[in-house]
C-alpha cells in the first residue's frame, strides 16, 4: 500500500515535471533527464560498448524527447518511449560505426579477431569478457538480451519496446545467452 | 531429454520444477546454469562514473539552448525578409498610383524644345560635311530641307539612276 502510494506520488511529480517541461522550462526537463539518465546511459553503453558512443546515443536520446514532448501524451509512457528510441539511436549508430571502419561486429570468430585470449582474460574480467561478446551479436538479439539482462525488463515488456511478439523475443534471448557463453567459453578453456 | 534440452530449458528461463529437479543432480547442467547466471550478473553490473551524465546533460541543455537561438534569428530574420518585401512593394506601388496628380508635368513640357534641337543641328552638319568630301565623285547627297519638327531625309544618288539611298534622321540624330 505505501509502495503503490509512493509510486503515484511519484507519477504526478513526473506529470508536473512533463507538464512544465513542455511548456520550455529546461530545469523542468533537466529533472526528467535526471530521472531517466541511468536507464537510458547504461542501455546504450552495453549496446555500443563504449562510453563515448554510449554518450552521444544519450544525448540523441534525449534531445529526441525533447523534440517529442507535445506528442506524448502521459508520463508513464517515457519510460517505455525512451527505451525504444535509445535501442533505435545505437542501432543507427552501429550501423553508421560498421560502414566507416568496416569494423567486424558480428560472424566472424572472435578468437582469431581479436587479441591473444590469454592477454584478455588477464587485463580483462568477465564483465569486458562479456561485452566483447555483446558485440559479436546481431542487434535484434543484443537489444533484447541488453533489455532483459541489463534492464532486468520482463519478455512482454521487452516485445512491447522491440515491437515482436514475446515468442520471438524469448527465442532472440535464448539464443543470444548460448552465444555469449559460446564466447566466454572460448577464452576461459583456452586460457586453462 | 538429454542434457542439451535442459540447456535450451536453462537459457530460455522456462524454470519448471523437473528443470531444477534435474539442475540438482546433474553436475554439467549446473555449470552451465552457473555460467549463464554470471554471464547476466556481468552484463547487468554496469557502473558509469556520474560525469558521465553530467556531461550528458550539459550537453543536451547546451544543444536546446543553442538551438533555441537559431530559431529565434530565423524568426527575426523572417520578420526583417517580409518588412523589406513590403517596403520594396510599396516604394514600387507609390509612385504609379500618385503620377496623374504630379504638378510638376508643365515643367518638363518646358525642357522639351531644347532636346529637340540638339539633333537637328549636329546630325546636318556631320552629314553634309562627309557628303561634301566624297573623292569619286560618283555619289551625291542631296538634303531635303527639314522643318522644325520633321525628321531629316537625306538622299543619296548613285550612278545607277534606279538606285536611291533614302536616309531618315529623326530628331535624336538616330
Amino acid at each position: 500500500m505505501t509502495d503503490f502510494r509512493l509510486k503515484a506520488e511519484g507519477a504526478g511529480q513526473s506529470a508536473g515535471l512533463l507538464e512544465r517541461a513542455k511548456s520550455g522550462d529546461l530545469d523542468a526537463f533537466d529533472q526528467m533527464m535526471r530521472l531517466h539518465e541511468k536507464q537510458v546511459l547504461s542501455t546504450a553503453l552495453r549496446m555500443l560498448g563504449n562510453l563515448q558512443d554510449a554518450q552521444d546515443a544519450a544525448q540523441e536520446t534525449f534531445l529526441r524527447l525533447y523534440k517529442s514532448l507535445n506528442r506524448l501524451p502521459d508520463i508513464l509512457e517515457i519510460k517505455s518511449w525512451l527505451y525504444r528510441v535509445t535501442v533505435n539511436v545505437c542501432n543507427d549508430m552501429h550501423r553508421d560505426r560498421r560502414r566507416r571502419r568496416s569494423e567486424p561486429l558480428s560472424g566472424p570468430d572472435p578468437v582469431s579477431s581479436l587479441p591473444d585470449p590469454e592477454l584478455a582474460w588477464v587485463h580483462q574480467e568477465r564483465g569486458q569478457l562479456v561485452e566483447m561478446a555483446l558485440k559479436t551479436l546481431p542487434e535484434k538479439e543484443r537489444a533484447a538480451v541488453v533489455l532483459r539482462d541489463v534492464q532486468g525488463l520482463s519478455t512482454r515488456e521487452v516485445a512491447e519496446i522491440l515491437g515482436s511478439s514475446e515468442v520471438t523475443v524469448r527465442s532472440q534471448i535464448s539464443v543470444a545467452r548460448g552465444k555469449l557463453k559460446k564466447f566466454t567459453d572460448r577464452y576461459l578453456r583456452k586460457r586453462l | 531429454m538429454n542434457c542439451t534440452d535442459w540447456e535450451e530449458q536453462i537459457v530460455s528461463e522456462t524454470g519448471s520444477a523437473e528443470l531444477v529437479e534435474h539442475i540438482r543432480g546433474c553436475e554439467h547442467c549446473r555449470e552451465f546454469a552457473a555460467e549463464i547466471e554470471n554471464n547476466r550478473k556481468a552484463l547487468a553490473d554496469v557502473t558509469i562514473p556520474a560525469p558521465a551524465y553530467d556531461a550528458v546533460r550539459l550537453r543536451v541543455r547546451s544543444e536546446i539552448q543553442a538551438k533555441k537561438r537559431r530559431n529565434a534569428w530565423w524568426a527575426w530574420s523572417a520578420v526583417a525578409a517580409a518588412a523589406g518585401v513590403a517596403i520594396l512593394c510599396v516604394s514600387l506601388i507609390l509612385p504609379t498610383t500618385q503620377q496623374p496628380v504630379t504638378p510638376k508635368l508643365p515643367h518638363i513640357a518646358a525642357h522639351q524644345p531644347r532636346i529637340e534641337q540638339r539633333p537637328v543641328t549636329v546630325p546636318v552638319v556631320r552629314r553634309t560635311h562627309r557628303a561634301r568630301h566624297v573623292p569619286s565623285g560618283r555619289l551625291a547627297v542631296k538634303m531635303a530641307p527639314a522643318q522644325q519638327n520633321d525628321p531629316l531625309v537625306v538622299k543619296m544618288l548613285t550612278d545607277d539612276p534606279n538606285v536611291i539611298i533614302i536616309w531618315l534622321v529623326n530628331e535624336k540624330g538616330d
